[in-house]
């Protein structure tokens, strides 16, 4: 089963997971009270939520491909933030965007500088990164803008119609509707996928475009060109290139730099298309998440993706779920992949898991069906567990860089 | 036509130690050149400054008549030079083309890997050196002879004139090492220069041309390999006799310390790599296995150390069943291991060297409880340690990864032995271990069998099998397939028995 899936072509794949997620939500959708598992500000609040923070966690794969943990995404993010509003006021949307790049490569070449050329431990640096970015965004807005946490209005880049499916025009015609049309018919599970597409398809930005076509971009960069391979060998055994004549220090320095841009991509994103003014406080831990996604997607891109779409539906979710009742639903969607979980570890003959996983499972279906609501703690804190339970079941899967996170010495 | 390498007063200290003393070395154009000399006397550090890993404090080198000043690799691979490294130099999560390809890739437009390009090119050098690997494969997957294979290749495929190649042989079996030298004959023909490292005395006297002695870092002897025997070459190198590994009267008792009965190991395929083991180590017994690598006895020692869960089959230690213990939990009950591969499996190669003798014992006195290390007992046991074993170092406070290759193996065999176990499992106890060395951990796994130690010996080097066991069981693709009296077999028999050619031919004459 599983090495059918992994020879079909990669759209294949993705087109089935999303598939079967859907119908997982459908069916749970269908035996609860509420309607918004499937609905299309769901999906268009997900993939507002998940952009930033697959940048963020795009960012980290660069970084720790090349062997730097980076826990300093987060000051990076903040750093894009401020440096995104501040360029989008004074210059314009697309100069906001590449201004707030530069703010988070600033930080990139902090970390660098830190942790390559001096050593110092890679947690310490990105905690002192953490710490060091609000204050400093801080000062910069007294000192910018006469206020310490929020900025005027900044301009956005806008947003794009996908033709057809979601009505966007071409050359002033406007082209019909379809995926509207579809999710008004009400069949079961096609206009579900009908609404959860549109989110995705309508009034999409930009930035968000430009990051999904980051993840084939960075599977050419990194697993099929030399740059990529020098890059990989620095967080797999970086003495080896070093002998075979790399110069390993300068692919690290560009690694997080490259990291840093991404990460303040992701806060410019944050401050000119989500909120339309920087705001401190409104990263609101995304670049931690980004890092979680890293983990969840098994330092890849598609991975990183998945996590990121993950989190940010149940981030997305909890945002319009006023009751409490959608966010009560996922419990269901939970104890299910839980099952899951157990099904695939009793096949493996692992007895522990497959008692924590049906424990954790039957919890969550009790939980389910004693209470109407879940309080919306439950929904910040599910992006955790759900990397929690990942490293507790599948950590023999999981694949770090082998040297990621280790200091380097040239000569060794 | 001038020297391929001219090295003269080539000095280099580390903080406590002086790796190069003047060193001075030259090795002529199209030979092959050994240079020997105990753990420790600086043969590694010499290389690396010759490849530009390391820079000399003092001297001059001349490469093909011209002084050179290198301050990276790069300048060396420029200058022609290759090296195979005494560690391997290879990124498990990376195929071995990509390996192979690194720092010299083909690229198309746009820097994209010309991936064709250089499968094609790969497998010209394979070929033209018959040397034969799965390009795709990942490292991870490949045992150490391939592994040794790819950095040969990877040294070839920049079609290096002078070839470095630090202890090729420490990882090989018999049949390996006589294609690497048929390998190194025909690249000596095409007019390669080699220059390589080696312990074992007779494979240098077989194969180089001449000979360079170091010892404590200075240059002793450099010789023309013409009437040298292995004697005098071990006189020079350590000031000793030639030790034989000849096993004293038997101390087998008839009680067993280990007992596997029925064990099979499944690999993630789910095929057996090792089926129905059953195997019985008395207490004063060394029980060897022959093999050739890749058969099955990587995945028993897993099996025995509990990193590996065998699917069926149970294991039992001094009568009890630990078939489902944690590794832990077997240490504490006393069994000692000695890995295959020291850096990978048996050193914190950045610790200091006291945390890495606690390793694997850090719960038990002296190095400390349940809950805390004892810092004194364990720097009070290194020490002890590095006496009786003769660990080579400045003090015990330098990371594991400032030691040489040979002192690291010293330390591991150290920790293992002085930890008074039952049952030893010993992957290559020597593997780097230089003449004089190898006698007294021979010495030390004698005297630990005499006070009723079971040991389960895995060796490459057959004198070494033939010498130290009681009894010699040969395994093949994962399964028993004969039990061999090491007092009725030769080495060459046992290779035979180890490639299956034995048993099709119904036994050896
Ligand atoms: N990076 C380093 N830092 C400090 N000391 C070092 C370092 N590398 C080597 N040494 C020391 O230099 C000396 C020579 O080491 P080297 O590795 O050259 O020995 P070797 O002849 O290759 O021995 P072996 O046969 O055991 O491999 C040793 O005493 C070692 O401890
Ligand atoms: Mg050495």
């Amino acid at each position: 089963m599983t090495s059918r899936l992994s020879s079909m072509p990669a759209w294949a794949r993705w087109m089935i997971y999303a598939a079967s997620g859907v119908l997982l939500l459908t069916i749970v959708q269908s035996i609860s009270d509420t309607d918004r598992l499937t609905q299309i500000s769901t999906s268009r609040e997900m993939l507002r939520w998940a952009v930033p923070i697959f940048l963020a966690g795009l960012g980290g794969l660069f970084s720790e491909r090349a062997g730097v943990v980076n826990i300093g995404l987060e000051g990076m993010l903040i750093l894009g933030m401020w440096f995104g509003a501040w360029g989008s006021i004074e210059y314009g949307a697309w100069w906001g965007l590449l201004i707030g790049i530069v703010g988070g490569m600033i930080g990139g070449l902090l970390h660098a500088v830190a942790t390559v050329t001096f050593q110092v431990d890679h947690i310490i640096s990105g905690v002192a990164i953490n710490i060091l970015a609000p204050a400093i965004t801080r000062y910069l807005s007294e000192e910018v803008w006469d206020s310490p946490t929020t900025s005027p209005q900044t301009a956005e880049v806008g947003t794009w119609d996908v033709p057809f499916l979601a009505g966007g025009t071409i050359f002033g015609w406007e082209s019909p509707d379809w995926l509207l049309t579809a999710s008004k018919w009400e069949i079961w599970y096609l206009s579900d996928v009908a609404q959860l597409s549109r989110g995705l398809l309508r009034s999409t930005s930009w930035v968000s475009i430009i990051a999904l076509l980051l993840v084939p971009f960075t599977v050419w960069l990194v697993w099929r060109t030399r740059f990529g391979l020098r890059l990989r060998i620095c967080g797999e055994k970086p003495a080896a290139g070093e002998a075979q004549g790399i110069n390993i220090i300068r692919y690290k320095y560009i690694a997080v730099i490259i990291s840093g841009g991404l990460a303040g991509l992701g806060g410019a994103f944050i401050s000119t298309e989500l909120s339309g003014l920087f705001q401190g406080g409104n990263s609101a831990g995304r670049g931690f998440i980004g890092l979680a996604a890293l983990i969840f997607g098994n330092w890849r891109p598609g991975g990183v993706l998945l996590g990121a779409l993950l989190f940010g539906y149940v981030f997305g979710l909890d945002l319009k779920d006023l009751d409490g009742t959608a966010s009560h639903a996922m419990l269901l969607v939970n104890a299910i992949a839980l099952a899951g979980v157990a099904a695939w570890a009793f096949s493996r003959r692992r007895v522990a898991d497959t008692v924590l996983a049906s424990a954790l499972g039957v919890g969550a279906l009790c939980w389910w069906l004693v209470a109407d609501t879940v309080p919306s703690w439950w929904s910040n804190t599910l992006p955790y567990v759900i990397v929690l339970l990942v490293l507790v079941f599948f950590s023999q899967r999981l694949r770090m860089p082998a040297a990621n996170g280790q200091p380097y010495r040239k000569g060794g | 036509m001038s020297a391929a390498i001219e090295l003269t007063g080539i000095t280099k200290r580390f903080p406590g130690v002086v790796a190069n003393d003047d060193v001075n070395l030259t090795v002529e154009q199209g030979e092959i050149h050994a240079i020997c000399g105990e753990n420790g006397a600086g043969k590694s550090t010499l290389m690396k400054i010759l490849y530009g890993m390391q820079g000399a404090d003092e001297g001059t080198m001349k490469i093909n008549g011209e002084v050179v000043d290198f301050t990276s690799p790069t300048d060396a691979i420029d200058c022609g030079i290759g090296m195979v490294h005494q560690h391997f130099m290879l990124a498990d999560q990376l195929t071995v083309l990509e390996n192979v390809i690194l720092g010299a890739e083909p690229t198309l437009t746009g820097g994209r890997l010309d991936f064709k390009k250089a499968e094609t090119h790969l497998r010209e050098v394979a070929d033209e050196y018959g040397l034969t690997v799965d390009v795709h494969q990942m490292i991870e997957t490949l045992e150490v002879g391939e592994r040794q294979r790819v950095e040969i290749i990877k040294v070839l495929y920049r079609g290096a004139e002078i070839l470095i190649l630090d202890e090729p042989t420490a990882v090989l079996v018999p049949q390996e090492v006589e294609a690497l030298f048929e390998n190194m004959r025909e690249l000596k023909a095409s007019g390669t220069t080699i220059l390589f490292i080696d312990h074992k005395l007779d494979e240098v006297l077989k194969i180089s041309d001449s000979i360079t002695v170091l010892r404590h870092g200075k240059t002793v002897a450099s010789l023309k390999n013409e009437g040298v025997t292995a004697h005098e070459l071990a006189e020079l190198m350590v000031g000793s006799e030639l030790p034989t590994p000849a096993t004293t009267s038997s101390t087998v008792t008839d009680e067993v310390a280990l007992r596997l009965s029925g064990v099979t190991v499944l690999n993630e395929a789910n095929r057996p790599v090792a089926s129905n083991i059953n195997l019985a180590i008395r207490k004063g017994e060394i029980v060897g296995i022959a093999g050739v690598e890749g058969n099955g006895q990587g995945d028993l020692v897993d099996a025995i150390i509990g990193t590996t869960q065998i699917s069926s089959g149970t294991i039992e230690l001094l009568g009890n069943d630990i078939t489902y213990e944690s590794v832990r939990k077997r240490r504490e009950a006393g069994v000692a291991y000695v890995p295959e591969d020291r850096q990978h499996e048996g050193l914190l190669l950045s610790s200091p060297l006291w945390e890495n003798a606690a390793l694997g014992h850090q719960t038990q006195a002296p190095f400390g409880s349940n809950w805390w290390l004892n810092r004194d007992g364990a720097r009070r046991q290194t020490e002890a340690i590095r006496q009786q074993f003769d660990v080579r170092t400045p003090n015990i406070d330098v990371a594991a990864h400032a030691l040489s290759g040979g002192n690291q193996q010293k330390l591991i065999i150290g920790r293992e032995l002085t930890s008074n176990p039952d049952v030893l499992i010993a992957a290559h106890p020597t593997r780097g271990i230089d003449v004089g060395a190898q006698a007294a951990v021979w010495d030390d796994i004698r005297a630990a069998r005499r006070n009723g130690l079971a040991t389960l010996l895995i060796s490459a080097d057959l004198d070494e099998l033939i010498g130290l066991s009681d009894t010699i069981v040969v395994i093949l693709r994962g399964e028993f397939v004969a039990t061999l009296s090491p007092d009725e077999v030769t080495p060459r028999d046992l290779g035979a028995y180890m490639t299956g050619a034995a048993l099709q031919n119904g036994g050896v004459a």
